[in-house]
């Protein structure tokens, strides 16, 4: 599909592909992609073709090495900042996708870019793969999920040891922590990425997204309402 | 003052607190309770200090329940779990009862290859009482958290690193450097930043992803307004390392 600059879309056999498309710059995140994101994210969604996506970086070097600081500290003012991050909420779109996503990680996988993998519902690695979240060196806190989906996901005291310290990690410490879920062979990244989204979209696709949404929106429930919530979506 | 508890600076805005109680085991009591609360309470108050450290005097463990596992009215893990600024534990020997209670309100726990944990509470009729069954669960999920405290069993550093007790295992002369490293380096970063971080981590977990996500957001927007977020970003623009102010 034709337009966009920052990423490129594709759409195969019921999978949707996004690619992060800034291999100059070790596909950082700004706001072009932002905005490139959000209008993708907003026709996947909508998409009733569409059974799983893949989202992965361009290049060789990097899925993403965070946020294009180029364009930082030109904000007219926090205020404004703060409003044009809710009228653009990528993040919470990418979390309201009905279809499971699929993140496929290479390379620097930095700030923004766990970030955005963390809005996935299942990360791929290949050996290659750093991780870190490198904000508080820079005097700022993550903005795209981190402090709410890194704990989330691979506990409280994993969290902090990375949120706080900005340390980086490899591939293999990151599925120690359960920060991605499997490792694979660099030139394995994308077919094994694929066959397991084959593999979602194989299945009944009311079931998938039953199980989505009770697995996700469980999870801000108190178990009692949980389980009354699994009930009323499996029927 | 000669307390159980000892406060030094071993680097500029980085406090350790050396618990120096009873025994080998390192007991708590009354006393060291209310002087961790003092200097808590201070802590949270001086600005110029942006991490912590804790830990137990040397060739004692890190910290046990009180002497004979008797019911405490104090609490150990209230007044820590309440600094705002970034909290490693550093626990070689002994992090038992109490003692285990109070590094689970820790941010970053480093062990020792002999540090060796345990809540017994339940072989004196007891149950943990200063914070085990809400905030263990919550640190290594459910089925582990339940194992400890009904068995009362002690594991190893290996065991609890496995099962995300602790983030590191350290050999025992490496434990300290180690954890005073770790410190000095938070200590040099925003400070601003390292509590919002903290805060929005603690408070968000509490709440439902989306309201989580949004305090994230303000706090964000909140540092916009510091002088140490331009001077990070600037530093990094500049390819040099940046000098924050805690401003």
């Amino acid at each position: 599909m034709s337009g966009y600059e920052t990423i490129t879309y594709e759409k195969k056999n019921k999978i949707a592909f996004i690619t992060l498309n800034r291999p100059q710059v070790l596909n950082i995140y700004n706001v072009r992609m932002r905005d490139e994101l959000y209008e993708v994210l907003g026709a996947v969604k909508e998409d009733s073709e569409v059974y799983a996506v893949i989202l992965k970086g361009a290049g060789e070097k990097a899925f993403c090495a965070g946020a294009d600081l180029s364009e930082f500290l030109s904000a007219p003012s926090p205020t404004g900042a703060r409003r044009s991050r809710w009228l653009r909420d990528v993040w919470g779109r990418f979390l309201s996708l009905p279809q499971p996503v699929i993140a496929a990680l290479h390379g620097y996988v930095l700030g923004s870019g766990i970030e955005m993998s963390m809005c996935c519902d299942i990360r791929i690695a290949s050996e290659d793969a750093q991780f870190g979240l490198p904000e508080v060196a820079l005097g700022i806190i993550p903005a795209a999920g981190a402090t709410q989906t890194v704990p989330r996901t691979i506990g409280l005291g994993r969290a902090l040891d990375l949120l706080l310290t900005g340390r980086r990690i490899n591939a293999q410490e990151a599925l120690q922590m359960k920060l991605i879920n499997r490792v694979v062979l660099k030139e394995r990244l994308f077919p094994e990425a694929e066959s397991l989204a084959d593999k979602i979209a194989g299945w009944d696709q009311c079931a998938v997204r039953a199980i989505k949404q009770a697995v996700s929106r469980g999870l801000d429930l108190p178990l009692e309402e949980g389980l009354k919530l699994e009930k009323e979506i499996i029927i | 003052m000669k307390g159980k508890l000892e406060i030094t600076h071993p680097a500029e805005g980085l406090a350790l607190l050396t618990i120096n109680g009873t025994g080998k085991n390192n007991h708590a009591d009354v006393g060291l309770a209310g002087e961790l609360r003092q200097l808590c309470e201070d802590i949270n108050f001086d600005s110029g200090i942006r991490a912590v450290i804790i830990t137990g005097a040397a060739r004692k463990g890190f910290c046990s329940g009180t002497a004979g596992g008797k019911k405490s009215a104090f609490s150990l893990s209230g007044p820590v779990a309440a600094l705002n600024c970034p909290v490693i534990a550093a626990i070689s020997g002994e992090a038992s009862g109490m003692g285990l209670e109070l590094a689970l309100a820790c941010d970053i726990r480093l062990a020792s290859v002999r540090a060796r944990f345990s809540l017994p509470h339940i072989e004196k009729g007891l149950v943990p009482s200063d914070g085990a069954t809400q905030r263990l669960p919550r640190l290594v999920g459910r089925a582990k958290a339940m194992e400890l405290m009904l068995t009362g069993e002690t594991i190893t550093a290996r065991d609890a690193l496995q099962i995300g007790l602790v983030n590191r295992v350290l050999p025992q002369k490496e434990l300290l450097p180690y954890a005073l490293e770790m410190g000095r380096n938070m200590a040099g970063k925003a400070s601003l930043a390292l509590k919002y971080c903290k805060e929005a981590v603690m408070e968000g977990l509490d709440m439902a992803l989306g309201q989580g996500l949004h305090l994230e957001g303000d706090l964000y927007f909140l540092l916009h307004t510091t002088a140490d977020r331009t001077e990070g970003i600037t530093a990094f623009k500049e390819k040099r390392k940046p000098r924050f102010k805690g401003k």
